[in-house]
Formats: structure tokens, C-alpha cells, sequence
């Protein structure tokens, strides 16, 4: 947008290339303004945030060091265990640092506005609770202010896009304005950014969003920490107990024994979701299995769209021989089922070390990239052969640019709309595919105990008919709502940046997941 | 370009395709870290046991020297090129792959057969239907239930259907409503359906159904639900391309004429806004079969059907190698014929795309 190679010798376009740091301080008004709620608002949840930003940074640090470890280790002995080292101190190091930020107190968290407490009588009034409301209220207060603070954030980004369109940027249109003007009317689409800001969100502040914690009731309930009060009917006093105690007497299991969605269980805890046939909370459950989903998802869409959009430039660029090798390479991927693919090669990699990073979700991203990459190849290989034949791509090679730069320069943001809309689309699927593989269980999919959304409908498998009927239910409509989101997003940005195509549905194949 | 070259030509650009899917899963089997010898003998195995299995599994030579990985590569591909799937290693011992394939193959041909026709005879005139009366409440209604259906995942569709349908859920299906089928493996009523079949014992072509209508449908009956789950996808996507394509139509010159010559709207609508919106509805009917492959893992899974798609799971999971490499050449060579056909049906249904078009 900024025009930074612009001619800087011609007198009347210097201010032209002045930068973006420039303009700011020529009229810092509106920026200061913009920054000054941006900063209230970071620094309200400044711990979540580091906290997301570091595990993410831990997960990506833990894969590339894990893999600089094997094929190191394959020269030498040496250098794999140098790598080791490497990653042994970073890791821990980042995990350090991680702990530190997830400490630094924030507002919305689950020790300011708590619904973990216990009556004091047989009938309240409750005590250690949020002004010593029912754990119900106050929950549910805590999560409708974590979700205004998030669609408040996200306005308040796209609010800074506005600013700088308005203050800052130098030409007067680009063709982002009408993109976005065009989701603007766009209420299907919108539809579909709403549920992504919801989703992420879910999965950025899982830990303040549950009722308990996943350490405290899934990971390590029999923990010296994990013990919780409640108020005893048999004794009439307060006692203490270990959650995993607790969850013992709380299972879900069909009409002799169930706590359903909503209800309070024998010890005080509130169960949005109700609880699984293992007694452990279920909305705690999901809100762990929502950021391991869009962890692996991201990961993967991210991996498959590089590579889709580096071989579909290339494959366009050179054409012939290399679009040919291309081809039959994406075709012999797309002849295995996609579905029997990731089951196979989970299955052989399911006791490998590398199936433990992550939970399994490292490999699993990596598996749904490399397999995911074709479909995405084929959607952007019109549009990049198309481009490739424009003149001026022409002539950036006849004065002698080089290859690299004529696609990431001339190319690339001809082809990137299109990557967009079809990686949010193929996205769709690989949730699907991945709850269907933490469904089928058996050492495929994310590792226990670590939630999973099909693990969960897995576990409900049997009690869907019957009272503890929320157990495979509520999973399975949350899949459908996301998948909805992202084939709705996916839509709103397609028509956005190509309204001629209206309608046109090529992204079916890729929102469906293989069949999953 | 005449037809028969363009076939031809498709063919042999195809076998790169197949071998190429076929290699990629050796790799996969024998250089990742899969161990069969381990899971067919358990912990507890005597080094000469595991030596022995060794060699008769063809890892390594009797003097102890490994197989090369090439010359592995070189047998497997023989093998199976000429069709000699060998026996299978884990799901029953010293049983050949194709008599375990051929008797699991009518229950996943049954299921996909429904389910591709469940979902055309369902999604097409639904969106034929919405597309019709676009922007009405009945579209809405129809063309928002093709999007939900679409993001289900089957998996879960299974798992909820199943559990309300079996015993103890709000209306037994498989023990009322008519005649009464199992419900756990390849029921009695597939059985009943083929066994008197005059190619009954005859692989493949055992699947040919005994021309005894009420067997016929005591085991629709009985694949129906499983079959619905396994069309869901596609006929989401037909309700919703039926829907655009007859919105696309409805309004063009041609269809405005044949109103003007007072044609009968029934008329108008089999013969011209119908035979046009088919043409985009067509890689979505083909694309069915592709879905058909995977989803049937998880359907059989959920519903308890003795299918390839399960025999593909437990194979996968216990490491039977030439059972998962038997089912994966199959599996590739039915994707890669597919996709040929769908090119060249591309020609019939609509003869404006030449076949230098389509050709890729």
C-alpha cells in the first residue's frame, strides 16, 4: 500500500515516499487515540495473550528443533544431541517465561470474578464466589464479559485499519477498500467472522472461560493442588476433596447417574455442559479441545497453503515439465483417499516419538499439510496460470528480475485472495477429519487426556439416547457451528474479492473433509 | 479429438497417477516406523520366532541379511500389478487378501450404492425445489438445511443416529417398522438377500442381489440409516449447487422463450432449467464416489458393518501390511478410473466442452 520504491529524485513525489513512522508523527492525533483503547485493552489480558503468543511459540519451537534433532542426527550423533541440548534449555526457557506471563493478574480471569467456591450452610449462602453469587451467575458473568472483551478487540483491530485508511495511508482507494466494503453487506459472511472471533477466543482464553481448569480436573485431579471444598450434607460441615474424587461421583453415565447440562453436581461445581461418563467437566473439556483443534488447524492450513501457493507460482511460472511433475504429484496424493491416507499414516506414526509433541498434534498438522496441499494447488493453479501470461510479468523478466522476485512480487498478491478463500474453506475440513480421528481413538488423533472434540462424542457413543444425552451432542454442534463459520467466511471473502464468480461453488470438495 | 485417443491418452497419463499413490503408501507402510512382527507375535516372542516370521514376512534373507528396500519395492509392485494380493498377516492369518475382500465388499457396495442414490433422489429436486422459488421462506428453509446438513460431520451424524435409532432410543428402527434385521455386522438380511442369488460363492459376482423383492427390502431397510449419514455431504452440496445452477437458468433467454411460445411450466423445467443446472451439479454427483470411500470407514465403524472401509481400520491399526496395500491400490485405481469418467461424461452431458478443454 505504502509506496516505498517510489521515485525519490523527482522533487513532487518526496512526500510521497515519506513513511509510515513519518506520517505518524506529522499528525499523531488519531494513531495516539487509536493506541491509547488498544493499550487499555492489552493490558486488561496482557497475561492471555502472552500466554497464547508463548504456547504457540513453544509448540513451533519444540517441532523445528525436534525436527533439526532427527536430521541432524542423522549426519552425526553429535549434532543430534547438540540440537537436544538446544531444545532442552529454549524449551524450558519459553515454558519459564510462559508461567511468568500466564501469572501477571488480568482482569477477566478466573481468580477476579471465581465460581469456585462452597456453601457455607445446607442453603448458602456461598463463599469464595464472585461477591458471593452462585457459581452458576457467576460464571456466566465472567463469560459474557470475555466474549464482549473479544468482539471489542477484534472491532477495535479493524477500527486501527480504518484509521490508517483515513489518516495515514497515501492513495486514496485500494482495492482492500472494496473487499471490505463488500463484506460489509455481506451477512453470511459475517456470520462466519463472528464464529472465528468466538472460536478463537474460546481457544485463546480457554483457561478463564471453564469452570475449573484442565490441570485441576482432567490432567491431575488427584494432584496436592487439585483439592477442592464443598459443603458436606451427610457431615453438615465443610470438606475438602480431590477433584478426581469428585469427578468419581459426578459421572455422566445414562439414567442411573448423570449431571446434566446446567446442573450442579454432589460437590458445589457448576456444569455448563454437563459432565462426561468419567466425571470430568465437559465445558472445560471443549475449551481444551478448541485450542488443540485450532492450534493443529492453523498449523496445518498454513503448511498446505505454502505449499500450495510456492508450487502453484512455480508450477505456473515454468510451466511445462515442472506443472506436469506437479500435477502427477498432487493426483497421486488426491488417488489415496484422504481419509485412509490420515488414517495410515497416523497408524504407522502413532508410536513414534514425534507423535508425542504436542499431544499428536504436531505430526497431525504436519500429515494434514503435506496431504492437504493438493487440493489447495488445484484451486490456485487457474488463477496463478492466468496471471502468469500477463504482460507484466513479461516484462519483469525481459529486464532481467529475477524468478523469485517476479512471483512473490508480481504474482503472489494476484493469487493470495484466492489462497485465502480456499484455505478457510479446506480449514472446514481438516477440523472435521481431525475430531474424526481422535473419534476413532485407538493411538489416532490427539493423545489422551489431552481433550479432543471427537473423543468426546466418542465417549458419549452410547448414551445418546438417554439423559446423559449432552455428551456426544454438544461436541458434535460445536464442530457444526465452526465448520459452518469457516465455509461462511470462506464464501463472504470469496464473493468479496471476486464478485464476478458469485455463487460459484468450487470449495465443496474441500469443506468436506474426505468423507470424514 | 476423437474420443478413443483421448481415452487412450488419459489412461497412460493415469498409470504415473496410480503408481505414484501406490508408492507413496509402500513408503509409507515399510520406511515409517510400522512393526507387523511385533504385533503378530506380542511382547512376549523368542528371538527365533521373530527371526523366523521375519524371513517368511520377507524383511529379511534366512542368513540374516535384510531385503533390500528396492528389491521389497520390486516384489510388492509385481505383486500387485499382476493382482496376486498374498495372504493376509493379522486380520486372519493365511487367508488370502481377496477372499477376505470379496466377502466384506457386498455390505460396502450395498451402503454406497444407497447412499450415493439417497442423496441424488433427495438433494437434486430440493434444489431444484429452493432454486424455484428462491427467496422464499420454503428456500430459506431448504437451502439453510443444505448448508447444516453439509457441516455435519459424518462421524457424529452416525453416532447420533444410530444411538436414537437402536434399542432404548426414541423408536427402535431395526427391531420394528416391518421386518426385523441385526444390527451388529453383515446382517442376516444382506445375507438372505445374496445367498440365493445363482452367483451365490462366486466373488465379486456374489453381489449381484436374489431377485426376491422382500429380502431386497428388509436389507434397504436395514442400510438405510447408515446409508443417509453416508449421503449427507453430497446432498448438502447438491441442494446447494441444484439451487444455484436453476437460479442461473430460470432467468436466461432460452428458458424466457420457451415460455413465450406457451410451453408448460412442467416442460420448461424438466427439459430446459433442469438438463442446464445438471451440468455443474455433475462433478459434485461424481465427487459422491470420492467421499463414498472414506466416509464408509466411519459409517462402518459407527454402525457396525462388516465393510472394507472397517476392514481398512483394523487392517491400518494391526498392521496388516498386504491387506492395507491390496485395499489401497484398489482404492487409487477406482479414484483414478473415476476421474476419467467424469471428464469424459463431461462431453456427453454437455457437448459445448471440448475434450482439449478438459484435458489437464
Amino acid at each position: 500500500m505504502a509506496r516505498s520504491t517510489a521515485d525519490t529524485t523527482n522533487e513532487s513525489f518526496r512526500h510521497d515516499s515519506s513513511t509510515l513512522t513519518e506520517r505518524i508523527a506529522a499528525n499523531p492525533e488519531p494513531a495516539l487515540r487509536w493506541a491509547g483503547v488498544a493499550a487499555v485493552l492489552l493490558l486488561l489480558e496482557l497475561g492471555a495473550f502472552l500466554g497464547g503468543v508463548l504456547t504457540l511459540f513453544h509448540a513451533a519451537v519444540l517441532g523445528v528443533t525436534a525436527l533439526l534433532e532427527v536430521s541432524l542426527g542423522a549426519v552425526s550423533s553429535g549434532l543430534g544431541e547438540a540440537a537436544f541440548g538446544f531444545q532442552t534449555d529454549a524449551l524450558a526457557s519459553i515454558s519459564g517465561v510462559r508461567d511468568a506471563a500466564q501469572s501477571i493478574p488480568t482482569l477477566l480471569s478466573r481468580e477476579t470474578i471465581s465460581n469456585q467456591g462452597h456453601m457455607v450452610g445446607p442453603n448458602g449462602p456461598w463463599t469464595g464466589t464472585f461477591l458471593g453469587l452462585e457459581p452458576a451467575y457467576a460464571w456466566g458473568i465472567r463469560v459474557v464479559l470475555v466474549l464482549v472483551y473479544a468482539f471489542v478487540t477484534a472491532y477495535w483491530l479493524f477500527r486501527g485499519w480504518l484509521v490508517f485508511r483515513n489518516h495515514y495511508r497515501q492513495a486514496d482507494w485500494t482495492p482492500t477498500d472494496d473487499i471490505i466494503n463488500r463484506l460489509r453487506d455481506h451477512r453470511w459472511g459475517q456470520f462466519g467472522i463472528a464464529v472465528l472471533v468466538v472460536f478463537l477466543t474460546l481457544a485463546l482464553f480457554g483457561p478463564a472461560l471453564g469452570p475449573t481448569t484442565v490441570q485441576q480436573n482432567i490432567k491431575s485431579p488427584y494432584a496436592e493442588e487439585s483439592q477442592i471444598e464443598y459443603f458436606s450434607d451427610d457431615t453438615g460441615s465443610v470438606e475438602t476433596v480431590f477433584a478426581g474424587k469428585a469427578n468419581f461421583d459426578s459421572k455422566s453415565k445414562g439414567p442411573n447417574q448423570n449431571v446434566g447440562p446446567m446442573t450442579y453436581d454432589d460437590y458445589g461445581r457448576f456444569h455448563p455442559f454437563g459432565t462426561l461418563p468419567n466425571g470430568r467437566d465437559l465445558f472445560t473439556f471443549m475449551m481444551g479441545g478448541a485450542r488443540i483443534s485450532l492450534i493443529v488447524t492453523g498449523l496445518a492450513i498454513g503448511l498446505a497453503s505454502f505449499i500450495a501457493g510456492a508450487l502453484g507460482l512455480i508450477s505456473a511460472f515454468y510451466g511445462g515439465t515442472t506443472d506436469l511433475a506437479v500435477l502427477t504429484t498432487a493426483d497421486g496424493i488426491t488417488s489415496v483417499p484422504r481419509l485412509l491416507l490420515l488414517v495410515m499414516l497416523s497408524a504407522v506414526f502413532a508410536n513414534h516419538w514425534l507423535g508425542s509433541v504436542l499431544d499428536g498434534g504436531f505430526l497431525l498438522a504436519l500429515i494434514f499439510g503435506f496431504t492437504g496441499w493438493p487440493l489447495l494447488w488445484r484451486a490456485v493453479r487457474g488463477p496463478a496460470l492466468q496471471v502468469a501470461q500477463e504482460e507484466w510479468v513479461d516484462a519483469a523478466e525481459s529486464f532481467g528480475q529475477r524468478p523469485t522476485l517476479i512471483m512473490w512480487k508480481h504474482m503472489f498478491p494476484y493469487v493470495m485472495g484466492y489462497l485465502l478463500v480456499y484455505a478457510s474453506m479446506s480449514a472446514g475440513g481438516i477440523v472435521v477429519s481431525l475430531s474424526a480421528l481422535s473419534f476413532i481413538g485407538n493411538g489416532l488423533g490427539i493423545t489422551a487426556p489431552t481433550p479432543a472434540w471427537g473423543r468426546a462424542v466418542s465417549l458419549g457413543q452410547s448414551y445418546v439416547a438417554g439423559p446423559s444425552w449432552h455428551i456426544a451432542l454438544i461436541p458434535g454442534l460445536m464442530i457444526v457451528i465452526l465448520v459452518m463459520g469457516l465455509n461462511a467466511f470462506g464464501d463472504g471473502l470469496r464473493d468479496a474479492i471476486d464478485p464476478e464468480t458469485k455463487g460459484s461453488d468450487d470449495g465443496d470438495e474441500l469443506a468436506a473433509g474426505g468423507g470424514a | 479429438m476423437n474420443r478413443l485417443v483421448y481415452l487412450v491418452k488419459r489412461l497412460l497419463l493415469g498409470l504415473p497417477v496410480v503408481l505414484f499413490g501406490v508408492t507413496m503408501t509402500f513408503l509409507i507402510l515399510y520406511l515409517g516406523p510400522l512393526d507387523p512382527v511385533n504385533t503378530i507375535l506380542g511382547r512376549d516372542a523368542t528371538p527365533e520366532d521373530v527371526r523366523q516370521l521375519r524371513i517368511a514376512l520377507g524383511y529379511i534373507y534366512p542368513n540374516g541379511d535384510p531385503v533390500p528396500l528396492w528389491d521389497q519395492y520390486l516384489m510388492t509392485m509385481r505383486d500387485l500389478f499382476t493382482f496376486n494380493f498374498g495372504n493376509s498377516w493379522v486380520i486372519q492369518r493365511n487367508t488370502s487378501v481377496v477372499s477376505l475382500i470379496a466377502a466384506r465388499m457386498p455390505a460396502t457396495l450395498w451402503l454406497g450404492w444407497w447412499s450415493v442414490v439417497i442423496a441424488l433422489v433427495i438433494g437434486i429436486p430440493a434444489g431444484l425445489f429452493a432454486g424455484l422459488r428462491s427467496n422464499t421462506m420454503s428456500d430459506y428453509l431448504t437451502s439453510g438445511g443444505g448448508i447444516l446438513w453439509r457441516a455435519m460431520p459424518n462421524f457424529w451424524l452416525a453416532v447420533m443416529i444410530a444411538g436414537s435409532l437402536t434399542a432404548g432410543g426414541a423408536f427402535s428402527w431395526y427391531r420394528d417398522f416391518g421386518p426385523s434385521t441385526d444390527v451388529i455386522g453383515t446382517s442376516d438380511a444382506l445375507g438372505a438377500m445374496l445367498g440365493p442369488s445363482p452367483f451365490a460363492g462366486i466373488p465379486v459376482l456374489g453381489v449381484i442381489p436374489d431377485p426376491n423383492l422382500g429380502n431386497i427390502l428388509t436389507a434397504f431397510k436395514w442400510i438405510l440409516p447408515a446409508a443417509l449419514v453416508l449421503g449427507s455431504a453430497s446432498m448438502g452440496n447438491e441442494i446447494r449447487i441444484g439451487r444455484t445452477a436453476v437460479m442461473e437458468s430460470k432467468n436466461s433467454k432460452y428458458v424466457e422463450t420457451a415460455k413465450a411460445k406457451g410451453l408448460a411450466s412442467r416442460r420448461i423445467i424438466l427439459k430446459h432449467v433442469g438438463r442446464n443446472a445438471l451440468i455443474p451439479l455433475l462433478p459434485v454427483i461424481m465427487g459422491e464416489f470420492y467421499l463414498l470411500i472414506g466416509g464408509a470407514l466411519l459409517v462402518e465403524l459407527v454402525f457396525a458393518i462388516n465393510g472394507l472401509g472397517s476392514m481398512f481400520l483394523r487392517a491400518t491399526i494391526g498392521a496388516d501390511v498386504p491387506m492395507v496395500m491390496a485395499l489401497a491400490f484398489i482404492f487409487v485405481i477406482i479414484t483414478v478410473a473415476f476421474n476419467i469418467v467424469q471428464d469424459l461424461l463431461y462431453t456427453v452431458v454437455d457437448p459445448r466442452i471440448s475434450l482439449e478443454a478438459t484435458e489437464r
